[in-house]
């Protein structure tokens, strides 16, 4: 189980990482213009950027899952697992946000990718979690 | 060993069976329920858009009944008229309670000028109206007043905490409407003077000038006595006023009902097979399976265990497998058409509006119910076939 999940989440780091690049409206070439009028990127895209950067953790969070056998590995990365997690659903909803407008894209598509992965992750990593400490009580 | 423990240690014994049939269920029980959600979702917006319009007959300018729909239920600003006398001919009519005009108007596109790009926006007269006045008698305790509005449920301020720019006026959000899942939840809502002072002030304020032609107005709401037939009104008005369409509201949206209908018969073929090949696949993993624990299960057999205990147990199994799987299948399609139904409107172009919690329990159910049931279908041959051998023979084998 755990390689599948650490293929899973994997593939979960993937999503988190790259969906939010093609999928803000900077990527439509939409930005904010200042009064001193200058263009600045809205803030969907500091999410997508801040993405990137838990993307690159996850994944190796993944990967260590699936060639990883110690109990004591699993059990420590997976709850780092739930906490990316979780910060992937937050940034997009509490931490930074996405534009206002229901109709942009970063609203209908990028903000529930972001939640949908993020829940998956979590889930992942609980099953993970779950299935290390159950190793410990074995080995016990 | 009981039966449900016997089904645990099987089903962890084969991760890659338990995981084939797992995936099958989850397919099943997201697919049908996705399907059922969306069908059904589709069909509540049209019906709470048709209460919330209030009326009984909508007369529009003739040749602009497609815009119109188009208007109220996706959103689409729709740009029509017709004379206002058009309302007095309307009034001859017999069998009519009541008539209200309304003006359809939309923000510019991409202009400084107004804070949100193309939005539909409709104008009633406070003297007549019947649709929204009701709505706002109740909640705000009385009409709106010059430079107030109402908006639809995705309506915001955009400038400070209740205004919205409109052709460089700003109007003041007093309220939102109740969500519907149509383009009504982005519409906005003022009456007439508000837009005659908007197009007024809109010739040094905005970009482009708003036009509203002098006498000219976009339809006419009309409510029917409660003992006339509303399709013997509107073939009436049909007769008498020329240049007008009146459409019941029964009969609105049927462009949309028909793409409906459409869809939900590709979505039903689409089920069928995903159900066909599913229990196809099962059935032969079961079968698989059950050549393969021939021993394993001849052993059970010999140390005491029934015929209907080895039945029971592989169909335990298999309602294990289901349970889960469509567990995870309908959590999955609740999860994605929440998230994804303002996506799902746009690309599909329909209206759609979330069940209330009962309703969803019910279909979570029914997703689940069919999950077992298809699991079930496909593992009862196998697992008559197993329980039913020699264990002597499946043994020696």
């Amino acid at each position: 189980m755990n390689k599948t999940m650490g293929v899973l989440i994997v593939g979960l780091a993937l999503v988190i990482g790259i969906v939010p690049l093609f999928t803000d409206c900077l990527s439509q070439g939409r930005m904010l213009t200042t009064t001193a009028g200058t263009n600045v990127p809205m803030k969907c895209h500091w999410t997508a950027i801040a993405e990137i950067g838990l993307a690159i953790p996850l994944a190796l969070i993944g990967l260590i899952n699936i060639f990883s056998k110690r109990k004591e590995t699993l059990g420590s990365l997976n709850l780092l697992g739930i906490v990316l997690g979780a910060l992937a659903i937050a940034f997009p909803t509490v931490l930074i946000g996405v534009c206002a407008k229901p109709d942009m894209i970063c609203n209908m598509i990028m903000r529930p990718a972001l939640i949908l992965a993020g829940t998956l992750t979590i889930l992942s990593s609980v099953m993970v979690e779950v299935k290390a400490a159950r190793m410990q009580e074995i080995a016990a | 060993m009981s039966l449900l423990q016997l089904a645990f240690k099987t089903i962890s014994g084969n991760s890659f069976r338990s995981g084939v049939v797992f995936l099958c269920a989850l397919l099943v029980a997201a697919f049908a329920l996705f399907t059922t959600l969306l069908i059904r979702g589709a069909e509540s917006s049209l019906r709470l858009a048709i209460d919330r319009l209030g009326a009984d007959i909508v007369v529009v300018p003739e040749g602009s009944e497609a815009k119109v729909e188009s208007a109220l239920l996706m959103g689409v600003p729709a740009n029509i008229w017709m004379p206002r006398d058009t309302v007095q001919k309307i009034a001859a009519v017999n069998g009519i309670e009541a008539l209200s005009p309304q003006l359809y108007l939309a923000t510019l596109a991409d202009a400084d000028c107004c804070s949100v790009s193309e939005m539909f926006i409709i104008a009633y007269d406070p003297q007549t109206d019947f649709t929204i006045s009701p709505w706002l008698q109740g909640h705000l305790g009385g009409g709106l007043r010059l430079g107030e509005v109402v908006g639809g449920s995705y309506i915001f301020a955009t400038e400070g905490l209740q205004n919205i720019r409109l052709y460089g006026y700003l109007v003041t959000l007093k309220a939102n409407l109740e969500p519907t899942g149509t383009g009504m939840d982005q519409s906005l809502f003022l009456t007439f003077d508000t837009a005659q002072d908007i197009a007024y002030k809109s010739t040094f304020q905005a970009e482009q000038l708003l036009e509203i032609p002098s006498d000219q107005i976009s339809a006419v709401m009309i409510k029917v006595k409660p003992e006339n037939d509303p399709r013997v009104v509107a073939l009436q008005i049909m007769q008498t006023v020329p240049g007008v369409t009146p459409i019941e509201s029964s009969n609105l949206f049927q462009s949309y009902r028909k793409q409906m209908t459409g869809l939900l018969k590709s979505i039903l073929v689409i089920l069928g097979i995903t159900w066909a090949l599913s229990v196809a696949l099962i059935g032969l993993v079961f079968s698989m399976a059950a050549n393969e624990r021939r021993k394993e299960l001849g052993v059970l057999r010999a140390l005491g265990a029934t015929r209907s205990f080895i039945f029971k147990s592989l169909l335990a199994e298999a309602s294990l497998m289901a349970f889960f799987g469509g567990l995870a299948g309908v959590v999955l399609a609740g999860l994605v058409i929440f998230l994804f139904r303002k996506l799902i409107v746009v690309s599909l172009g329909i209206p759609f509006l979330l069940p209330s919690p009962l309703a969803l329990l019910l279909q979570i159910g029914a997703g689940l119910l069919l999950a077992l049931f298809s699991v079930n279908l496909a593992a009862l041959l196998p697992a008559l076939r197993i329980s039913r051998q020699d264990p002597a023979i499946a043994m020696r084998e």
